[in-house]
């Protein structure tokens, strides 16, 4: 079963020195949040800023290099959480065939938001992220916590 | 970030300084397109690493001619994504230039060559060519990402003569050889 979720922020967490993306569903029942590095969450965060930067940043230029040939990214799948390592799918349309492509969550939802391509996950990714320990502190979390980018 | 207490928000302001107009194409016109004669074809010599700075120097070198160098400094991941690829590691998950490789070959795009080809306010402007089905599309590019592009697909890396000829005239070579001379540990030399 796959839920679609929306990307509702980034926050850092300074005992791993990285960041976090909260992704959660409509219902605001289900979130998964997946740790990235430094330059993947800017590369998320710019996008969900709506920033563009002088020169095209990394998931820029493969969005245009999938524009040059009209190939169109339809949806984003976090399929699977292994040993603390996540796995995407990246699902692209292209002259009438549909291509999967394997990726990190970090490349799978940078590209999703420059494409407004749905972010779907697996189901039993979301529910062994969560541990009580991270209920917890997702609970504790203020709705200021998240700050602009919960928009 | 000051806190070790807890979660901290990132607070990361970013400034714009141009929005680009929406119409502008990313795609390049063929007209602004550097002509064959006019490519000099380097590679990648080196990647050197400035000790507590964010910032990486890719050390081009001309085909041929290993004395004639020519830098381009990247940001910290930019620089890591192209040494990944320049010490041929596998990494357990792709990173995101394997992912555009892996675009490429499932469209069955082949990335032909990269083109260093104009430099503007110290920054310099990649071109990258791709192919498919005979269809020739160039896509603008930041250098740091048409080098991780070009040494993963892999395919040639030029740089026009007209970027060789305004490229800064300071001492880059001296600069260079000092720095190289500090990451292998001899102490540094005061400048007076």
């Amino acid at each position: 079963m796959l839920t679609q979720l929306q990307i509702k922020g980034l926050m850092f967490d300074p005992s791993n020195n990285a960041y976090i993306v909260v992704l959660r569903d409509d219902e605001h029942s289900d979130m998964l949040p997946i740790w990235v590095g430094k330059s993947e969450a800017g590369a998320i965060s710019m996008a969900l800023e709506n920033v563009t930067p002088p020169r095209p940043m990394t998931h820029d230029f493969m969005k245009s290099l999938l524009d040059a040939y009209d190939a169109k990214v339809i949806s984003v799948v976090i399929t699977d959480l292994s040993e603390h390592t996540y796995f995407a799918k990246i699902h692209l349309m292209y002259e009438d065939s549909e291509y999967t492509v394997d990726a990190r969550p970090s490349d799978a939802l940078a590209i999703a938001l420059r494409s407004n391509a749905p972010v779907f996950a697996n189901d039993s990714v979301i529910t062994k992220q969560s541990s009580d320990e991270l209920k917890q502190w997702l609970e504790n979390l203020k709705p200021e916590d998240f700050g602009k980018l919960d928009s | 970030m000051s806190s070790n207490s807890g979660w901290k928000i990132s607070s990361r302001k970013i400034s714009v300084s141009w929005i680009p107009d929406p119409t502008e194409r990313t795609i390049m016109s063929n007209l602004d397109l550097p002509k064959e004669q006019d490519l000099v074809e380097y590679r990648v010599d080196r990647l050197l690493e400035e000790a507590d700075t964010d910032t990486r120097i890719v050390v081009l070198s001309r085909q041929g001619d290993s004395l004639d160098t020519f830098p381009i400094w990247v940001g910290a991941a930019e620089g890591n994504a192209i040494k990944l690829a320049l010490d041929t590691m596998i990494t357990p998950r792709p990173m995101s230039h394997d992912l555009i490789k892996s675009f490429a070959e499932h469209l069955n795009i082949t990335i032909q060559r990269v083109v260093i080809a104009d430099v503007k306010n110290s920054t310099y402007y990649a071109t990258v060519y791709v192919a498919n089905k005979g269809v020739e599309r160039t896509i603008d590019a930041r250098p740091s990402d048409a080098i991780s592009l070009a040494l993963r697909a892999p395919c040639p890396i030029y740089i026009t003569h007209d970027v060789l000829k305004r490229r800064s005239t300071t001492n880059l070579d001296a600069w260079l050889a000092k720095l190289e001379a500090k990451h292998i540990g001899t102490p540094e030399v005061q400048e007076t």
